[in-house]
C-alpha cells in the first residue's frame, strides 16, 4: 500500500534540477577560491623579498624579531667584510710573508 | 524532554541558495566585516604600514567567511533549539530546506577555507586569531555555554568581539593595545546588546530552555546588568581617545553615542520591560534600545574608519 504524495513533498525531477544548480554554484565558489590564492600567491611573490631569507606564507610577521637579527647579522658581515678589503688595500703584505 | 533533531529529517522543502547564506547568519557578518575592517583601516593608520588592497580584500573575505562558517555550525548544533523558538523556527534547517549534516559540512569546509585564506593573504597571527573565534563561538559558546550558564552571552560575547584584532593584525603581524581596545568595546557591548532584546524574547528561551539571564534571575535583574554593562562601555567606549586612536571626529561620536546608549539604559531599568505585565511601550522600548545597540557600535567604528581611511584623523592634542 503507497501513500499519495503529499503537495507540498518536492518531486525527484525539482530535487535534480536543485542539486544541479547547487553543483553549479560550488564549482563556481571553487572556482573563486583557486582564482583568489592564485592572485593572493602571486602579490605575495612579487612583494616577498627571498634573498633576504622572506619565506612566502609561513613566516608571516611573527618572524620579525629573527628577521632584524637575521638583517643585522648580514649588515655586520657586509661591514666586516669591507673593512677587512680596505684594511688589505691600505696595508698590503710584505713579499715573502708567507716564506717565514 | 527531547528535542534532537536528527540528520536523517527529511526535506520539507528545496532549499533555495538563500537558505544557505541564511545559514551563514548575513547580519552577524555584516557587523563582524565592518568591525574587521575598522580594525584594518585603523591599524594602517596608526601604524603607517601599508597593506596591497587585493590581499587586504582577501583578508577581509576570509574574516567573512569565517563568521559565516561560525553561524553555520551555530545553526547546525542549535538546530533543536531553533525549532521550538518562533523567532528562529524558519532557520533553513529547522523549516526543513537544508538537512543538518550540509550545514555542519558547509561549515567545517568553510572554517577551514578562510583560515587558509587569511593566512595565504597576511600572515600567522590573523590566522590564528580567526582559527581561534570560529572556534570559540562554534564550539565554546554554542556547545559550551549557551545552554549552561546565564552568563553565556558575557563569556561568548569575546567571539564577536575577535575581527577588529583580526582585520588589525592582518596588516601589521602584532595586536597591540588599540586592537585590545576595539575588543573591549565588542565585549563589553554585547551583553547589554543581547539582554535588551533577551528582555523581549524571554519567553521563547523559557520555552527552549536556555539559560538567558531574565530566564535565571528575572527581568529585574537583566535591568540592572544591562544599567551596569551600559556604564562601563561608557569609558571603554572613549577609551580610543586616551591612546590618540580616536580623534576629535571619534570624540563627537562617541561623546553622542555613548550618551544616547546610557539614556536607553536607565530608561530601560527604570521600565518594567521583561515583567510579566510589560506592555507595547516596554516592548518597543526594549527594541528601541537593541536597535540603538546596533547603531551605537556602527557609528564608533565608521567614525574610525572615516578618521584613519579618509583622512579625518585630527588628534585631540593637537599634535
Amino acid at each position: 500500500m503507497t501513500e499519495p504524495m503529499s503537495q507540498s513533498e518536492p518531486d525527484a525531477a525539482a530535487i535534480l534540477k536543485a542539486q544541479k544548480r547547487r553543483n553549479v554554484w560550488l564549482a563556481w565558489a571553487l572556482v573563486a577560491f583557486v582564482v583568489i590564492v592564485g592572485v593572493t600567491t602571486a602579490i605575495r611573490i612579487q612583494q616577498a623579498d627571498f634573498s633576504g631569507g622572506d619565506r612566502l606564507y609561513f613566516s608571516g610577521y611573527l618572524d620579525e624579531a629573527a628577521k632584524e637579527k637575521r638583517d643585522r647579522e648580514a649588515v655586520e658581515r657586509a661591514r666586516a667584510a669591507e673593512a677587512k678589503a680596505a684594511a688589505a688595500a691600505a696595508d698590503p703584505a710584505p713579499e715573502g710573508a708567507d716564506d717565514e | 524532554m527531547s528535542l534532537d533533531m536528527t540528520a536523517s529529517q527529511p526535506q520539507a522543502r528545496l532549499a533555495s541558495a538563500r537558505d544557505y547564506v541564511e545559514l551563514m547568519k548575513p547580519r552577524i557578518m555584516m557587523l563582524v566585516v565592518f568591525t574587521a575592517l575598522a580594525g584594518l583601516v585603523a591599524a594602517v593608520g596608526v601604524t603607517g604600514q601599508g597593506i596591497n588592497p587585493v590581499l587586504a580584500s582577501v583578508a577581509v573575505l576570509a574574516v567573512a567567511l569565517g563568521s559565516g562558517a561560525a553561524g553555520a555550525i551555530n545553526m547546525w548544533y542549535d538546530s533543536d533549539i531553533d525549532a521550538v523558538m518562533v523567532r528562529t523556527s524558519t532557520r533553513p534547517i529547522p523549516s526543513g530546506a537544508v538537512p543538518r549534516s550540509e550545514a555542519l559540512a558547509m561549515g567545517m569546509i568553510m572554517s577551514a577555507l578562510s583560515v587558509l585564506l587569511m593566512w595565504i593573504a597576511s600572515n600567522v597571527l590573523a590566522a590564528a586569531l580567526l582559527a581561534l573565534s570560529i572556534v570559540y563561538y562554534g564550539w565554546f559558546y554554542t556547545m559550551v555555554l549557551k545552554r549552561r550558564t546565564a552568563q553565556n552571552i558575557v563569556i561568548g560575547g569575546a567571539a564577536g568581539a575577535f575581527p577588529p584584532v583580526i582585520g588589525w593584525a592582518a596588516v601589521t603581524g602584532s595586536a597591540p593595545l588599540d586592537a585590545w581596545i576595539l575588543f573591549a568595546i565588542i565585549f563589553f557591548w554585547t551583553p547589554p546588546h543581547f539582554w535588551a532584546l533577551s528582555l523581549v524574547a524571554h519567553k521563547e528561551y523559557e520555552k527552549a530552555g536556555v539559560p538567558m539571564l531574565p530566564v535565571t534571575s528575572g527581568a529585574k535583574s537583566t535591568r540592572t546588568h544591562i544599567l551596569l554593562y551600559t556604564i562601563a562601555l561608557t569609558p571603554i567606549g572613549l577609551a580610543p581617545l586616551a591612546t590618540g586612536l580616536g580623534g576629535w571626529l571619534y570624540a563627537g561620536v562617541g561623546g553622542l553615542l555613548s550618551a544616547s546608549f546610557l539614556y536607553f539604559a536607565v530608561k530601560v531599568y527604570r521600565s518594567g520591560a521583561g515583567d510579566a505585565d510589560a506592555g507595547d511601550a516596554e516592548r518597543k522600548l526594549a527594541m528601541s534600545m537593541f536597535a540603538f545597540s546596533i547603531l551605537y557600535l556602527f557609528g564608533l567604528f565608521a567614525a574610525l574608519i572615516a578618521e584613519h581611511g579618509f583622512g579625518l584623523y585630527f588628534p585631540l592634542g593637537g599634535a
